[in-house]
């Protein structure tokens, strides 16, 4: 028990140390692979919590998301280095006072509720897979094909979305270069 | 009470307090999308610690901790279709220049 709340405590500090990072520094690289640390340090502690699957699903999932949150971040951004030092945030004291209240009417129902009976041991970590899938494919079937159903109607929605919008027998390319044309005589 | 479960706990409200920072200060769709991530992070965090200490026993606990999993990669599908959408009509995917998108 002393082990489990020392890495415990150690892969939340991480977690928390990563998440603060990823708003600090100026290079949108930098927060991008932070937020990659601070969810594996959260993968680690389902482990050492002993929950092996949700942990070893949180880093794999986590590490992909974030790699390709990485490579959106350089596509989009205006100074993806940091470089230019510029500040890309707004009404600070305002969000500094809505985390603080949100995280501290957090901790303060944590502290001081009655959580009931703990339970010392937790099943080993083959049953809990086994347990899990009879669970995904018995009781909680409808909530677990809602959640394929979710993700696939957001991957078709999300695609549609950035498709761009074309006309009937209209070519886009040639749109875009008699709009730019326009522009560049406009701004003649 | 153990502490493994109020550790565990802390954390979470800790990261759900930095996530909710980071969403309301940035300016940039993709880091407010960070911010939200981590505001989902915290309740995982709360859901395992919950779950391995108060019912291990109740397997749809975990299910809820998939459940969650599954808004993050849905919130990133969709803000990621949102982004490339908005920067290829205004070139940008600064919400403060999105005033246009308010209801």
């Amino acid at each position: 028990m002393v082990a489990q709340a020392f890495f415990v405590g150690v892969f939340g500090l991480a977690a928390i140390g990563f998440g603060v990072a990823v708003f600090r520094t100026a290079s949108m690289v930098r927060s991008a692979l932070a937020l990659l640390f601070s969810q594996a340090a959260v993968g680690c502690m389902f482990l050492a919590m002993q929950a092996e699957f949700l942990g070893v699903l949180q880093i794999m999932m986590m590490a992909t998301e974030m790699s390709i949150m990485a490579i959106f971040m350089v596509m989009f951004m205006m100074d993806p280095g940091g470089l230019g030092g510029m500040d890309m945030s707004h009404q600070k004291r305002f969000s500094i006072g809505a985390g603080a209240i949100a995280a501290t009417t957090a901790i303060s129902v944590a502290l001081f509720s009655d959580w009931g009976p703990i339970f010392a041991e937790a099943p080993d970590a083959a049953m809990q897979t086994r347990e899990l899938g009879f669970e995904m494919l018995d009781r909680s079937m409808l909530i677990f094909e809602t959640a394929a159903i979710t993700i696939l109607t957001a991957m078709i929605a999300a695609t549609a979305v950035a498709i761009p919008v074309r006309q009937p027998g209209v070519d886009t390319g040639k749109l875009d270069k008699e709009n730019g044309d326009k522009e560049q005589e406009a701004s003649k | 009470m153990t502490p493994v479960l109020i550790l565990a706990l802390l954390t979470g409200a800790i990261l759900f307090g930095v996530g909710i920072y980071g969403a309301l200060s940035q300016t940039n769709l993709v880091m407010i999308m960070m911010g939200v991530e981590l505001i989902l992070a915290g309740a995982l965090v709360n859901l395992v610690a919950f779950w391995r200490f108060l019912h291990p026993e109740v397997y749809a606990g975990q299910m809820f901790v998939l459940v969650v999993m599954t808004v993050m990669a849905v919130e990133m599908a969709v803000g990621f279709g949102v982004a490339i959408a908005r920067f290829r009509a205004k070139g940008s995917v600064e919400m403060e220049e999105a005033g246009d998108l308010q209801g």
